[in-house]
């Protein structure tokens, strides 16, 4: 279906936003509806080195951990799970090893739900195979991998989702040399328009299949700058330009739901809360609960506007307690309890000003996801959708900018200061016309960065 | 929404406690011409160093440039990154800005500079997140390393024919995912079956010490910020179970 670019707030304000609902609500097919009061775990299996040698390993092994989890539900009393399957290489590779598995899991919960009438789901995320500089992006080998694993899993599957990869080569290089135009061309402007020609695609696959298109995040890219800034001693890369790079991928990501994807948002999105604001689908966040894949500063904060909670990724091994899977499914599922009571005893915004409080001044990547600054960076971008991808862009994250500098509450070290003083300056002296914007940007990066073809994204 | 006043008790701004005060950097060279070329590599103007090198090319012998030059200012970097004053994108450019001045040293020389050694690096079939490569790439180029760079998405029997073929004094493998950096192993007993004992470090998101250290010639490589030191270990000839019990354990 042809994108329809969004250009009002789906939420009136920042306040307006809570965990549990979401504008859009949407129902699984086992009955579970997100975004529509509640909150809802998504537990994230990953399978064990080795468990990929064949076809015949994988499947055991997405059995066992997939059906620990769900098993758990039933054991400890939670009412419902989401079971996000991230294609580890070989299931997209070869579509059929993915839409078998996706086929088992849901064997496995119609088992459930017949059983003890445990309401499930299951989600199957593609994996992106191409790498921008050593494939061409709309005709490898791997594109029609892709896409016919889309159809394979969404057979079965209540939704899909992807972690699509265009303009990561042009970001890798500007990110390492705090090149805001970089960022901004690989992010806001190769990012959006690989996804605009992959989404339409997409949707259209599982309408076919009646299946629901989740959504997309900026894994490869935003993610990337926020593992780099890492922790607070951290000295890889600054934090203010991981804040920069999320800003700047909401405008991106928000192109997967202009396309037709209406949630469960990709849990991996930090820049959902300001998508939930601009789009108002249902969204899902990881926090504190995805350390065991990997560390964030914005642990309890993530969770203020989430529809499903999630753990990031686990791989599959025994523990004291359990086996990995059924250990974060139950944590997962008893933090969802705490979000649901707070909002069935009418203390859902005194809840949501707790999880705020914690982490809000932690960290200029939190401060930017507070909701009333999520609605603001995205309030900029919607208002600036006609004037392009890459305009809309470079306002989402001069705002996110602005955001930090004007708190008089968070505190930069003198780094971190120079830093988005330096960045505010290379924005403000970029071109704000997307057309004049691209006549400097793709001579630039075609020189400096190898491997960056502009006919993969369909430029001359 | 409510905001506490006083977050001293919810959590601690490590990186306003410990945040260590800019520094000016040293002076690279008594010559005006070379001081200058090194002030570009530590400003990491990639662009506007190509200006003086030329014009020392022009009296100093390009080897001169190199060393006392471009050289001495990536060394003062890399004292600046050590004391916790640069971060790792200064470091970057510095790396560009050097690499700069190189090229135009090589084109005067008619051939490229003598390296300390070949360092094979790749990043894991079926893995396209090689950042981490890209940057140890830079790092190890900057430490005057001759980088043969198999890129992302690479397989094992191009990893082991290129070593093969190039002698490396060290091999270096990246892998974001569990399952695509299994190919590790493979590869370290295929160079071990062919008589090739070198080290292999183990590097990037999924790999973790105790699976880096479970099979032969494997190193464990925590971070970017290592690959000069282990590179500079395997170039004085210690093996890789001596690099191992340094570096890891």
């Amino acid at each position: 279906m042809a994108r329809k670019p969004r250009t009002e707030m789906a939420f009136k304000s920042g306040d307006e936003m809570i965990f549990g609902t979401a504008k859009f609500p949407v129902t699984s097919k086992r009955g579970i509806k997100y975004g529509g009061g509640y909150v809802h775990p998504t537990v994230k299996p990953h399978p064990r080195p080795g468990s990929e040698k064949t076809k015949k390993t994988l499947m055991r092994e997405y059995e066992r951990m997939n059906f620990d989890a769900l098993e758990r539900m039933v054991v400890v009393g939670h009412p419902t799970l989401v079971v996000e399957n991230e294609h580890v290489y070989q299931m997209t590779h070869t579509p059929d090893w993915g839409g078998d598995i996706a086929a088992q899991v849901a064997r496995q919960m119609d088992d459930m739900l017949a059983k003890y009438g445990l309401k499930s789901a299951h989600t199957s995320t593609i994996a992106d195979l191409r790498r921008p500089e050593s494939v061409h992006m709309r005709t490898s080998d791997y594109l029609h991998e892709m896409m016919a694993s889309f159809d394979a899993c969404s057979k079965y599957s209540d939704h899909v989702s992807i972690e699509s990869m265009g303009g990561k080569e042009v970001f890798d290089y500007a990110l390492i040399r705090q090149d805001m135009a970089g960022i901004l061309m690989g992010i806001g402007y190769l990012g959006s328009i690989d996804m605009e020609w992959c989404w339409n695609q997409i949707v259209d696959i599982c309408k076919k299949n009646n299946c629901i298109p989740g959504g997309d995040t900026n894994c490869s890219e935003a993610n990337t700058a926020m593992f780099m800034a890492g922790g607070l001693v951290s000295k890889d890369v600054p934090h203010v330009y991981a804040a920069l790079a999320r800003a700047i991928s909401a405008a991106r990501t928000m192109v997967a739901y202009e396309c037709g994807a209406t949630g469960p948002t990709k849990d991996c999105a930090y820049e959902d809360p300001i998508v939930k604001a601009m789009t108002g689908v249902p969204i899902t966040t990881e926090g504190k609960t995805s350390a065991c894949g990997h560390s964030d500063l914005a642990s309890n904060l993530i969770a203020a506007v989430c529809d499903l909670w999630s753990n990031e990724a686990v791989e599959y091994h025994d523990m004291f307690g359990a086996t990995t899977t059924s250990v974060f499914a139950e944590i997962l599922g008893y933090d969802c309890a705490q979000f649901n009571c707070s909002i069935d005893l009418g203390l859902a915004k005194e809840m949501q000003t707790i999880l705020v409080n914690s982490d809000a001044y932690r960290d200029s990547h939190s401060l930017i996801l507070v909701p009333d600054n999520a609605w603001a960076i995205g309030n900029e971008i919607v208002k600036n959708t006609s004037k392009g991808f890459y305009t809309r862009a470079r306002a989402g994250a001069m705002k996110a900018g602005s955001i930090i500098l004007a708190d008089t509450k968070f505190k930069l070290t003198a780094f971190e200061k120079e830093a988005l003083e330096d960045a505010m300056k290379q924005m403000e002296a970029l071109p704000e016309d997307e057309g004049n914007f691209l006549d400097m940007a793709m001579p630039k990066y075609k020189k400096l960065v190898p491997g960056f073809n502009p006919d993969s994204y369909g430029l001359k | 929404m409510k905001f506490l006043s006083d977050f001293s008790n919810i959590f601690k701004r490590y990186d306003l406690d410990t945040e260590v005060k800019k520094q000016e950097a040293r002076k690279i060279s008594d010559d005006p011409v070379l001081d200058a070329i090194g002030k570009f590599v530590v400003e990491g103007e990639a662009e506007d160093i190509e200006a003086p090198v030329k014009k020392a090319l022009e009296t100093k012998a390009p080897m001169d440039v190199i060393n006392d030059g471009l050289v001495k200012g990536m060394n003062e970097v890399s004292r600046l990154w050590d004391e916790g004053v640069y971060f790792l994108p200064q470091v970057i450019l510095a790396a560009d800005a050097m690499n700069a001045g190189i090229a135009l040293c090589e084109a005067k020389m008619g051939k490229a500079m003598d390296r300390k050694g070949k360092v094979v690096t790749h990043t894991a079939e079926g893995d396209i997140h090689d950042i981490g490569q890209v940057i140890a790439n830079a790092l190890l180029n900057a430490g005057g390393f001759e980088v043969i760079n198999l890129g992302c998405d690479c397989p094992v029997d191009t990893v082991v024919a290129t070593v093969k073929a190039e002698k490396p004094i060290m091999v270096t493998g990246t892998a974001l995912m569990t399952t695509t950096m299994t190919a590790f192993p493979k590869i370290c007993h295929q160079l071990e079956a062919a008589g090739i004992v070198i080290p292999f470090i183990s590097g990037g998101g999924a790999v973790a010490e105790e699976w880096s250290t479970s099979f032969p010639l494997s190193i464990w490589g925590k971070e970017d910020g290592w690959s000069c030191g282990l590179a500079e270990d395997a170039l004085a000839g210690m093996g890789w179970e001596d690099m191992r019990s340094k570096w890891n354990g």
